[in-house]
C-alpha cells in the first residue's frame, strides 16, 4: 500500500502515519521529496480499510496495490480453471454454449427447447423453475416440478443442467437435480447464500450484479471460493447505465479485464444483457470474438407465447444460425466451439 | 583508461564491502536498542529519535551528496532498523507466548 502524504505536510503529522501504520503491522519505507512524503506500507495480515488511514491528518490519498480478493485471484493462481462436468469442460479452449429457455413451462416446451438447443451445438441446458420477476403478480415458475422436466429433458439430450438457486432453502433440492448452480445478478451480494455455496460440490455459475463494480464481483466469488467450492465461473450479464435503448449494456470490457485478474472462466448472457432478440446474436458474437470462455443464451421454441422473457428468447432457428457464425469466429482467436454440430452428424433429430 | 576504471571499481566494490560491515554493526546495536525498549516497555516507533539521527549524520556530511539525498538514504537504513526490531520483537513474544 502506498500513503502518499499533502505537499508540506508537517513532520508529526508524517510521524502520526507512520505510527498508524507500524501499529497495524506494516513495515514502512519512508521516502522524502522535495515537496511531498510518501510512505510505502509492506507486508501486514490484517485485514484493514484503507478509509482509516485516508482520515488522518496530512494524508493526500491512498492507494492499495494488492487485490482484496486473494483465491480468485491470478496472483493466487497463474492458470485458468477449468471446470469440468462430465464430458463438458468449461474454461479450456472450447467455447461451451448454455442455452434453453428462461423458464420451465410444459413438458412439451421444455423437450421441443432441448433438443432445438442440442441440434444447434450447445452442451448445457438452461431453464428456471423458481424466477425471481421483477413483479411478484408475473408468473413465478413450474418449482420442483419444473426441474423434474429440466432434468430428464437434459439427460434425454446429454446436455447438463444449469438453474437458479435463489435463497438457500431452495439449495438442497436445486443440488439434486442441477449440473451448475446458477447466483443471478440480484443475489450477487447475498452473502449468507453465497457462503452455503462454497460448502457445495456443485460448480457455481456468478452473475454480475446490475451495478457491481468488477473488483464487487470478484469479492463475491472469493466469498465462494473461500468456503472450499472452486468451481466457480463468472457470467457477465450488462450492468445499468445511462442508456435506456437496451434493457442493460453488456460490458463486453469486463472479458479481458476479469481474464487478467482472475483465473476463474467468464461467460456472457447476450439475452439479459441486451434484453432485445435482435440484439443477442451481435453481442453474442462480440463476447466469443473478446475471448469469453461460453455463453448462455435464452432459446424458446416459441418466444411470442413464452411466460417470462419472451421478447429477448431467440428463436430456434436464430440461434442455429448463431451457432454457425460462432463457429467461424472461435478459431480466429484460436477457440473451438462444438466442432462437429450433432444435426451434420445425424444425432437427435 | 582501462587500468583506471578496473581500479575505481577495485575501490567501489572495497567501500561497499565496508559499508556493508558497518550497516550490520550499526543493525546489531539497532537490535540491542530494541532488546533495551522491550524491557523498558517502550514502543519501536520513537519518531523524536528517529528525527535526531537524521539531523546528526546531515550535520556531519560534507557532500557530494546534498542533505536531501543523505536524508533520504538514511530513511531507509532506519525503515530497516526498524524491520528488523519487528521481527525481533515478534520472535520474542512468541517464545514468551
Amino acid at each position: 500500500m502506498v500513503v502518499v502524504m499533502r505537499e508540506r505536510a508537517s513532520d508529526e503529522q508524517v510521524q502520526g502515519v507512520i505510527a498508524k501504520l507500524i501499529e497495524m503491522g506494516f513495515d514502512v519505507h519512508r521516502s522524502t521529496g522535495a515537496l511531498r512524503t510518501v510512505l510505502g506500507a509492506v507486508g501486514g495480515t490484517r485485514q484493514f480499510d484503507t478509509a482509516l488511514l485516508e482520515v488522518l491528518d496530512g494524508v493526500q490519498e491512498v492507494h492499495r496495490i494488492t487485490e482484496p480478493y486473494k483465491l480468485a485471484s491470478r496472483t493466487f493462481k497463474a492458470d485458468n480453471t477449468v471446470i469440468t462436468i462430465g464430458d463438458v469442460r468449461i474454461g479450456g479452449d472450447e467455447v461451451i454454449v448454455m442455452a434453453g429457455p428462461c423458464s420451465a413451462e410444459s413438458e412439451e416446451q421444455v423437450e421441443a427447447s432441448a433438443a432445438a438447443v442440442k441440434r444447434a451445438g450447445a452442451k448445457v441446458l438452461r431453464g428456471g423453475a423458481f424466477k425471481p420477476r421483477s413483479s411478484p403478480y408475473s408468473f413465478q415458475g413450474l418449482g420442483e416440478d419444473g426441474l423434474r422436466l429440466l432434468k430428464s429433458a437434459a439427460d434425454r439430450h446429454n446436455l447438463k443442467l444449469i438453474t437458479e438457486v435463489m435463497d438457500i432453502n431452495q439449495l438442497e433440492l436445486i443440488e439434486r437435480y442441477a449440473d451448475i448452480l446458477q447466483v443471478g445478478a440480484r443475489n450477487m451480494q447475498n452473502f449468507t447464500l453465497l457462503r452455503e455455496l462454497g460448502h457445495s460440490k456443485v460448480p457455481v455459475m456468478l452473475k454480475r450484479g446490475l451495478s457491481a463494480t468488477i473488483e464487487e464481483w470478484l469479492m463475491s466469488a472469493e466469498y465462494i471460493l473461500s468456503g472450499g467450492n472452486m468451481n466457480v465461473m463468472l457470467c457477465e450479464r450488462g450492468i445499468r447505465t445511462f442508456e435506456s435503448y437496451t434493457r442493460n449494456t453488456l460490458d463486453i470490457s469486463a472479458i479481458p479485464v476479469v481474464q487478467k485478474l482472475s483465473h476463474l472462466p467468464i461467460m456472457v448472457d447476450p439475452s439479459h444483457g441486451t434484453g432485445k432478440r435482435d440484439k443477442v446474436a451481435p453481442m453474442a458474437r462480440a463476447a466469443v470474438a473478446a475471448g469469453a470462455d461460453g455463453l448462455i443464451i435464452e432459446v424458446h421454441c416459441d418466444p411470442d407465447h413464452a411466460l417470462s422473457d419472451g421478447a429477448q428468447s431467440m428463436f430456434p432457428s436464430q440461434f442455429d444460425r448463431l451457432m454457425a457464425e460462432l463457429r467461424i469466429i472461435a478459431p480466429a482467436i484460436g477457440r473451438s466451439i462444438c466442432l462437429e454440430p450433432v444435426a451434420r452428424r445425424g444425432w437427435g433429430v | 583508461m582501462k587500468a583506471d576504471l578496473e581500479d575505481l571499481r577495485n575501490r567501489i566494490d572495497l567501500l561497499d564491502e565496508s559499508l556493508v560491515r558497518l550497516l550490520n554493526a550499526r543493525a546489531a546495536c539497532a537490535l540491542e536498542i530494541g532488546r533495551v525498549k522491550r524491557d523498558m516497555g517502550v514502543p519501536i516507533y520513537q519518531p523524536e529519535r528517529e528525527a535526531e539521527v537524521l539531523k546528526n549524520v546531515q550535520a556531519v556530511n560534507n557532500g557530494p551528496l546534498d542533505q536531501a539525498a543523505i536524508k533520504r538514504l538514511f530513511e531507509r537504513i532506519i525503515d530497516e532498523a526498524r524491520h528488523l526490531e519487528r521481527i525481533a520483537d515478534e520472535v520474542q513474544s512468541k517464545e514468551k507466548g
